[in-house]
């Protein structure tokens, strides 16, 4: 494998932010460190989807909470849970992996149903469609309370995972103050990631994944050579929309109750921030992105404490969106390339 | 279609707010011949190219190719039946290697597809071997062959009108229309690019040019459209194309002989 200096600095920038968890919370550092990096899979791996398709295929998907709410729901759904505002019980359900492989289904067929009419937009007008898109499947879910619990969400879901936990979890986080269920959902995540790694690394290397860089560089380009763009691009957006499913799935899980405003705009605008901290189109990227965004998000009461004394709530989330926002400003101007992405193939062009 | 030609338009026309850009009755291409479309700035040769490769849509007309009616097929099929065209801003894949760019252009459908790339079937391997090997032929008979994994971005401006040529031979078509393939290329490349052209004549494929260099334009050209404001107003041999008046008077001037 060759060292290059991307790669030595990404390794130095996320040994750095764990250990800066270390210093800060002496005592907590561990606790910490699980419910970290099991967020940081979930995102990660959303941020993976996402790439697929801007930095692959240079499709402008601003909706991919639209995308994970769908796998979410859907495989709840399927499961034994209980949802609305009299916590109704469904008992019966699918087995889990049939449910989850639905989900992802699911959240590729809504890609290629909002695709179809929007693919053909360029660039920012996909972008639009997309925001628009994902605010009216949040607010669908939200109001359509017989079927999707409404307001009042999902519970009483986690089992049907947790059941499979491996008894090793329990007997090596014994007396350790550390969730059990959320460290089951974390190591899923990241085996996850790493599955979904090693086939995008085959699909990329591949003429498939050539013709995806082909329709991101020049779309008429790619049409006079006979080339179906169109097609090429909603093959893109299920993917990355079924990639997107399968983190909206375990983040379900890793909250164990299911709120439809998890899935706010906001929520694809952390990916975005992730995708773009780990390096557009690299491979590997999001995954050191998102450790480091998921150290700044949960350091940010440190941060607030240094304005505000004993922040609550709503100071805390102000504080983060400001560090979210300075953390895409500062590499925006001296680091569009992110931590991984090439110089050579920078899709940003900010200058 | 005993007497079908390669290619036919009837009728075609096309009008920007009102301001008309083409406007052909009939004009017919054969097999295996080389056509210039010359005219001066304006006259409607880019949309000409647009309208029978369906990047703009015809306000009427028809467009035949081997028989077959085209006037409503997207751009990509046009080019899969076998019509390839360039473009006058060269259009190369940035951040992809001249290679890249090359194989791309010679893939198959089916080469290409999701499955086929995800399963990894053994003759996928053949194919790419097949075409990295067509890639490089091109690329020594372009002279790009010193920069396969360059950044396509990284050509100059005449090198890319090369690579851009280049793909369209990859892809083997019948029929190749050219954008201004000389345009921005210094005199010894444009010899170089003609003699691919002809070379290309004498494979047996055919092709249309739109070119303002009328010297080689005069030089290799079997037959010549000239066109202005739309409208074919002379076609010919070359040196019937010089003489005619119309043809000095709204293109060549009269300085020209």
């Amino acid at each position: 494998m060759k060292v290059t200096s991307r790669g030595v600095i990404t390794i130095l920038v996320t040994t750095l932010s764990l250990g800066a968890v270390y210093v800060l919370n002496p005592g907590s550092a561990t606790r910490l460190m699980f419910s970290l990096l099991t967020f940081a899979g979930i995102y990660g791996l959303a941020a993976i989807g996402l790439n697929v398709h801007f930095g692959w295929t240079g499709l402008l998907n601003f909706g991919h909470a639209a995308f994970m709410g769908m796998g979410a729901y859907v495989t709840l759904l399927l499961i034994p849970h209980a949802a609305g505002r009299e916590g109704e019980v469904t008992t019966t359900g699918l087995p889990l992996i049939l449910a989850i492989l639905i989900g992802i289904a699911s959240a590729s067929l809504l890609g290629l149903l909002l695709g179809l009419p929007a693919i053909r937009l360029r660039g920012d007008y996909l972008a639009i469609v997309t925001i628009a898109a994902a605010e009216i499947f949040r607010l669908l879910v939200r109001d359509l309370e017989a079927i999707t619990g409404g307001v009042y969400g999902i519970i009483s879901y986690s089992d049907a995972l947790q059941k499979y936990r491996p008894k090793i979890i329990d007997s090596l986080l014994v007396d350790m103050d550390i969730s059990v269920n959320q460290t089951w959902v974390g190591v899923i995540a990241w085996v996850c990631i790493f599955a979904v790694l090693l086939l995008l690394k085959r699909l990329n290397s591949s003429p498939w994944g050539r013709a995806l860089r082909a329709v991101r560089e020049d779309e008429d380009a790619v049409r006079a050579l006979g080339k179906n763009s169109v097609w090429l691009k909603l093959q893109s957006f299920m993917l990355g929309a079924g990639i997107g499913g399968l983190s909206g799935i375990l983040l379900a899980f890793n909250y164990g109750s299911l709120q439809v405003s998890t899935f706010v705009p906001i929520l694809t605008f952390y990916i975005w921030a992730i995708m773009i901290l780990g390096g557009v189109g690299s491979l590997s990227g999001p995954i050191f992105g998102a450790i480091v965004f998921w150290v700044i998000i949960s350091e940010t009461d440190k941060i607030a404490e240094i304005i505000f004394e004993n922040a609550n709530g709503q100071q805390l989330a102000g504080v983060r969106f400001a560090l979210v926002g300075l953390l895409i400003m500062f590499l925006m101007i001296y680091r569009p390339s992110g931590l991984l992405g090439k110089k050579e193939e920078l899709l940003l062009d900010v200058k | 279609m005993s007497n079908s030609h390669l290619l036919e338009v009837k009728d075609l026309n096309k009008s920007f707010g009102g301001i008309q850009a083409v406007n052909i009755s009939n004009l017919t291409f054969e097999n295996n011949m080389l056509t210039s479309i010359i005219g001066p700035n304006g006259a409607g040769k880019t949309t000409f190219f647009d309208l029978i490769s369906k990047f703009q849509s015809l306000d009427g007309g028809e467009i035949l190719f081997e028989g077959k009616n085209i006037s409503n097929s997207q751009p990509y099929k046009i080019a899969r039946m076998g019509m390839v065209r360039t473009f006058q801003l060269t259009k190369v894949f940035d951040r992809m290697s001249v290679l890249e760019n090359l194989m791309f252009a010679g893939s198959s459908v089916r080469n290409d597809s999701f499955f086929y790339s995800l399963f990894k079937f053994g003759s996928q391997k053949d194919n790419e071997k097949e075409l990295e090997r067509k890639s490089y032929e091109v690329m020594e008979m372009l002279n790009l062959d010193n920069m396969a994994k360059s950044y396509a971005r990284e050509l100059s401006g005449g090198q890319k009108k090369l690579l851009e040529l280049g793909r369209a031979i990859v892809k083997n078509p019948k029929v190749l229309l050219l954008d201004e393939p000389l345009a921005g290329v210094n005199p010894k490349l444009a010899e170089q690019i003609l003699e691919i052209i002809t070379n290309l004549i004498e494979e047996g494929k055919t092709v249309l040019m739109v070119e303002h260099n009328i010297e080689a334009v005069m030089k290799v050209s079997e037959r010549v459209v000239v066109m202005a404001e739309g409208e074919v107003i002379a076609d010919g041999a070359p040196n019937d194309i010089r003489s005619d008046q119309k043809v000095i008077d709204a293109y060549l001037g009269s300085g020209n002989e």
